[in-house]
C-alpha cells in the first residue's frame, strides 16, 4: 500500500467482517516511532487461526485461497523495522487487536495518508457500527466518536453525506492542543 | 515463448521451475506488492526484488507465468518451496530489474 490510511481500511474491514459492534482505530506518533492500534469486539479468532493469519494464503474470504490485509501491514511495519502484533480472544471479552509500529525515518516507511478519508469510507460503509478514532502527535489530538455523533444527532443516519463531510473536514482541521 | 525459454535466454538462474511450459505474454515490474496485485496481468513474467512469502501470493493472484527476483536477490526461507507448492516459477539474475525489463521486451 502506498498509504497506511489503506491498509487501515482493510484491517479495519475484517473487523467489520468480525461482526464488531465498536472499532477504535488509534494512531500515536511519538518521535520517530508510529504506533497503529486496531481493536474490535468482533469474532476473534481461535488461536490455530491466530498464528496463520499473517501467512498470505489464509484468509475468511471465499473468492481466492489468499487474504493480503494482515500480511501486507506486517510487512509496511517490519520494512521500517518495526514490528506487528495480534492479540484476539474468542471467549466473553471477544474481539482482536491489531497493533503495528513503525519507524517513521526509515525511507520505506510509507505516508500516512488520507486517514480522514479513510475513516469517512468506513462510516459510510457501516454506519450502524461504532468507531473511535484517535490520532496523537507530539503537536495535539485529533479524536473522532461516532457514539458521540449519535447522540448529538439523533435520528440523522451517521452515512448521510452532509455528516461524512463533516467527519472528513473535522479530522483535516488542526488538531486539538492537549491539556 | 514459455517461462523456461524466456530463463534460458536471458540466463536466468532457476530457483523453482514447476511450470516450465507456462507461456509468457509481457512483462511488469514493481516492489510495492499491493499495486502490483491490481497492475500485473495474468502471463507476465514479474520482476522484483522483493523476497519474502507475499511474493508467492501476490504471483498467485495475478497468475503471473514466472517470477524474476533481480540484482541477485535470494527468496526467503520457505519461499522457494511455497513457490514449488503453488506452482510458481521462480528465477533469478545479477541484472537490475530496468535492464531485465530491456532485455525481455526484445524477446517478446
Amino acid at each position: 500500500m502506498k498509504e497506511l490510511s489503506l491498509n487501515i481500511l482493510d484491517i479495519a474491514k475484517n473487523s467489520v467482517k468480525a461482526g464488531a459492534t465498536l472499532i477504535e482505530i488509534i494512531i500515536e506518533d511519538a518521535g520517530n516511532r508510529r504506533t497503529l492500534t486496531i481493536k474490535d469486539n468482533g469474532c476473534g479468532m481461535d488461536e490455530e487461526f491466530l498464528s496463520v493469519v499473517t501467512d498470505p494464503f489464509t484468509t475468511t474470504r471465499t473468492t481466492r485461497s489468499v487474504g493480503m490485509g494482515l500480511p501486507l501491514l506486517k510487512l509496511a511495519a517490519e520494512q521500517t523495522g518495526g514490528s506487528l502484533g495480534i492479540t484476539s480472544s474468542t471467549g466473553a471479552d471477544h474481539g482482536t487487536t491489531v497493533t503495528a509500529t513503525f519507524f517513521t525515518d526509515h525511507l520505506d516507511c510509507v505516508p500516512l495518508g488520507d486517514y480522514a478519508g479513510t475513516m469517512s469510507t468506513l462510516v459510510q460503509g457501516s454506519p450502524d457500527i461504532d468507531f473511535d478514532f484517535i490520532y496523537r502527535t507530539d503537536s495535539g489530538l485529533k479524536y473522532l466518536s461516532t457514539a458521540e455523533m449519535r447522540e448529538i444527532l439523533g435520528d440523522v443516519p451517521l452515512d448521510t453525506p452532509d455528516v461524512l463531510l463533516w467527519i472528513e473536514d473535522s479530522l483535516n482541521a488542526p488538531p486539538e492542543e492537549e491539556s | 515463448m514459455t517461462a523456461s525459454e524466456v530463463a534460458s535466454l536471458l540466463s536466468l538462474k532457476s530457483i523453482c521451475v514447476p511450470a516450465p511450459e507456462r507461456e509468457v505474454l509481457g512483462g511488469y515490474t514493481g516492489d510495492l506488492l499491493s499495486w502490483v496485485m491490481g497492475r500485473a496481468k495474468p502471463d507476465d513474467a514479474w520482476i522484483t526484488i522483493m523476497s519474502n512469502q507475499n511474493i508467492a501470493a501476490v504471483a498467485m493472484l495475478t497468475d503471473v507465468s514466472m517470477v524474476i527476483l533481480a540484482e541477485n536477490v535470494a527468496p526467503d526461507a520457505g519461499v522457494a518451496e511455497l513457490c514449488e507448492a503453488k506452482s510458481i516459477n521462480l528465477f533469478s539474475s545479477e541484472l537490475p530489474a530496468y535492464e531485465l525489463c530491456v532485455k525481455l521486451e526484445k524477446l517478446i
